[in-house]
């Protein structure tokens, strides 16, 4: 096009490798001018990290200008582009395959490290920063490789190809495939952060508080993304797969998963750390858990070794991507082993009955969670490593062991915000948690006074009660005192955050167990009914392009609005794909579904009618979630560690 | 205000919650669709040429087909569902169960995070121990050796202990 087809491969090729390159003199600079303490080498570390920035923005660029253009010179353009692709999801195909996905993961984590070089500029002869600065120029390095590599982007297609498939049909069929990838990255990716902290405060030796200051906020910045991302990711599967469910126990959705679990216990673990100076060792194993989780649930979903519905390509990057994850654990561990002196607690927690101890158990529980999720995740690999025979690990088994884990935790939801530091009397106890309590009751007399049964989903409601009812105390004290003020901080955002968390469980909770289902065979002009709606189906809708053919029939709900559930068959792949419609409501969702072939003639459609409770509620909790989050990061006002609980909280002016 | 929240008071707010969770959870649910029931049991086997999904998720063929057979059964009325599940079992082999026997080397998946809790639990009281004999407040020989040694070296601060 215009005299420039074919020049994406070459300038993208040439972007990486000067990234690379700049990243390479960027390790080597934060390492020698810290070594060394010299301040004009480690002065050049900005401008590595600007070009190795620059580049990977070039090689994006690149990247969606070939797909823009669609030049089928190059090997992914012919895996994932299409000429029939509309522009929104051609630009979106850049990652909607593992080579893609790879850049992209390289494009944020260069920016995150331009973004912490530009944030600690005047702090570079720092030590600890610059340690920092080498592990992530490290990191960078590895997928700068890999996009050199095993997954490179770039690389020559066969000659002759005028045409591709297009990305996956399920990639061009929504419009939360623009922001699920991205945001799910930025937390992936946003781990790095305090991992490299970590690693430069185990090399420095100044393994104290000081490192967990400086990263709270980038900690909370990743977890918050990585909270928000799977959420999107569920709600992308309710509107996209037509199995009316949020979350299957794929391996792809595990591997979000395990690292939010680590992430989660380590963001409340920090907390005793900085306020107690303990768990200090617990505190870094977490971090490097959490990032190294990371990399384990890109090898496990993206080399093959396990099949996914989301995988959406397989290559032979496994082998570095288990080398790194094995580099990581190993010098990270060496390092936790070498400061295991330095790395002694010197206090401890006076009472299990404390908020410190609460946090521990909380602790202990998400990490029989991760560890739950990633040995049902990996089994199927020991077993055919053990036995060469095949095995399924799926729902079932997640949802029994995840039922007990998810009441332990909304128990300890409960307890946790009423706690204070140190020791809680009982009588402390039944003061501060007697109303929560009657919340639960509430919400238990509620639930079974509009006919909810099941011992779980009670449970769930019960404890969901309560614990809403803690942190609503909370609130309400801090508010009391502060105004609207008082929401902000990381307490009282975490309480928004505990609510947002409860909201999600009872929804789970609610749709998992009341879901009903029914096939109904409609003709049209005759009304058929189930669980008290109506449904009809009033005509067929059929839109025709270049890729695709989508028919839909037009369903009225209860002599109201037309619900249009379709199929689309995309061309180039033959492919079928259902898309669901949803009358959604605070109290239930309505989810149809159409069951293919649609035979218009017929003037007949079999669908799928699924009623499912509260489903509204689990994307409030996210956004709630993401909003408390959000709150968590901006500094509340807080008494000083060393004044009494009852000292008051600082004025505006004095703060 | 305080004697409402005493012990009778929460011993009361336990027996209601008691009392309704027995309610609830002993009531007729009643009868489930043909429909739910083909769910429940297609939650429980795999596709056997998907990557890991459910029939009950999957839209390809052959989940299609394990889908009209369950639908078959549940239909006829003569099976309970894990017979029905079992006779997919058959048919397909054990692979396509989603949930792993609790025999053999299977059972591994089970019993490794009993244990794992297990040993967690126990690592955390064996920690709290720790610390509270840590915290017992009793003046070892070491902390009895310094006063002395402080008071001996400084005869003058006598009056003031």
């Amino acid at each position: 096009m215009l005299g420039v087809e074919g020049l994406a491969g070459p300038l993208g090729r040439a972007a990486l490798l000067v990234g690379l390159i700049a990243a390479f003199f960027g390790l080597i600079a934060a390492v020698m001018g810290t070594r060394n303490e010299d301040e004009k080498v480690l002065r050049l570390v900005p401008r590595f990290a600007t070009l190795s920035c620059v580049s990977a923005i070039a090689a994006f660029a690149a990247m969606e200008w070939a797909m823009i253009t669609r030049d089928f010179s190059l090997a992914y353009i012919q895996k994932v582009g299409s000429k029939s692709t509309p522009a929104l999801y051609n630009f979106t195909a850049v990652w909607s395959a593992l080579e893609g996905s790879i850049l992209l993961w390289l494009l944020v984590l260069t920016c995150l490290t331009s973004g912490i070089v530009f944030k600690y500029r005047d702090r570079i002869t720092d030590p600890m920063v610059g340690w920092a600065l080498a592990t992530m120029f490290f990191v960078g390095i590895f997928f700068f490789i890999l996009t050199l590599g095993p997954a490179n982007p770039f690389a020559a297609g066969a000659p002759g190809v005028l045409d591709g498939p297009g990305p996956n049909p399920l990639l061009q069929n929504h419009i939360l495939v623009v922001f699920h990838p991205p945001i799910l990255y930025l937390g992936y990716v946003g781990m790095t952060v305090p991992f490299a902290f970590a690693i430069g405060a185990l090399i420095t030796g100044r393994v104290g508080e000081g490192w967990l200051v400086e990263t709270r906020r980038w900690a909370l910045f990743s977890w918050g993304f990585l909270t928000l991302g799977i959420i999107l990711g569920s709600w992308w599967s309710y509107e996209v797969l037509g199995w009316s469910g949020v979350w299957a126990w794929d391996p792809v959705e595990n591997a979000s998963f395990i690292p939010w679990l680590t992430g989660t216990a380590y963001i409340h673990s920090v907390l005793v750390q900085e306020r107690r100076g303990m768990l200090r060792v617990w505190n870094l194993s977490l971090l490097v858990s959490t990032f190294s989780l990371t990399i384990l649930g890109t090898f496990l979903t993206r080399s093959g070794v396990l099949n996914s519905v989301h995988a959406f390509s397989e290559s032979n990057i496994g082998p570095y991507l288990l080398s790194f994850f094995a580099i990581i654990v190993v010098v990270s561990v060496g390092l936790i082993g070498w400061r295991g002196e330095k790395l002694h607690s010197p206090g401890t927690i006076d009472s299990p009955l404390s908020r410190e101890g609460a946090f521990l158990a909380n602790n202990v529980i998400f990490s029989v969670f991760a560890f739950v999720v990633l040995l049902g995740t990996v089994f199927p690999l020991i077993i055919e490593a053990l036995q060469n025979r095949q095995l399924v690990v799926g729902e079932p088994f997640f949802d029994k062991l995840a039922v007990p884990v998810g009441l332990t935790l909304l128990f300890l939801m409960c307890i946790a915000p009423v706690l204070p530091w140190r020791k809680a009397s009982g009588e402390l106890l039944s003061t501060r948690l007697f109303w929560p309590a009657w919340g639960g009751i509430a919400a238990l007399a509620f639930s079974v006074g509009v006919g909810a049964t099941g011992l779980a989903p009670l449970l769930t409601f019960t404890l969901g009660g309560f614990a809403g009812g803690a942190a609503l105390r909370q609130l309400v004290l801090a508010t009391r005192r502060q105004g609207l003020r008082g929401l902000v901080g990381r307490a009282n955002g975490g309480m928004v955050v505990h609510i947002g968390v409860i909201l999600i469980a009872v929804a789970l909770a609610a749709s998992n167990s009341y879901t009903h289902s029914q096939e109904l065979l409609l003709k049209q002009g005759v009304v058929a009914t189930f669980d008290g709606h109506t449904f009809e189906l009033t005509g067929f809708k059929t839109e025709s392009d270049d890729r695709s053919t989508v028919v839909a029939a037009l369903i009225r709900i209860d002599g109201g609005k037309s619900y249009a559930p379709a199929i689309t068959k995309f061309k180039s792949m033959g492919t079928n794909i259902g898309t669901p419609s949803v009358k959604s409501s605070f109290v239930k969702d309505i989810y149809l579904t159409v069951e293919p072939p649609i035979k218009v003639s017929s003037n007949s459609v079999k669908i799928k009618v699924f009623i499912k409770p509260m489903v509204m509620w689990l994307w409030i909790g996210g956004g709630l979630m993401g909003i408390g989050t959000l709150l968590s990061a901006f500094p509340g006002r807080r008494r000083k560690p060393t004044d009494a609980t009852s000292a008051p909280v600082p004025s505006e002016a004095s703060a | 205000m305080k004697r409402l929240k005493s012990w009778p008071v929460w011993m009361l707010m336990g027996l209601i919650v008691v009392a309704l969770l027995t309610v609830g959870t002993t009531r007729d649910n009643g009868p489930l669709t043909q429909s739910d029931r083909i769910d429940s049991i297609t939650k429980h086997i795999a596709c056997p040429t998907c990557d890991g999904e459910s029939v009950y998720v999957s839209r390809a063929s052959a989940a299609e087909a394990i889908r009209n057979q369950v639908a078959r059964e549940v239909r006829a009325g003569t099976m309970t569902d894990d017979e029905i599940i079992g006779s997919i079992a058959n048919t397909f082999k054990a692979q396509v169960l989603l949930v792993p026997r609790a025999t053999g080397v299977d059972s591994l998946v089970w019993i490794m995070p009993i244990a794992v809790l297990v040993c967690a639990v126990a690592g955390l009281w064996a920690a709290f121990r720790r610390w509270r004999r840590d915290n017992s407040g009793e003046a070892s020989s070491d902390d009895v050796a310094l006063v002395e040694q402080l008071l001996a070296e400084d005869p003058s601060d006598e009056d003031n202990v």
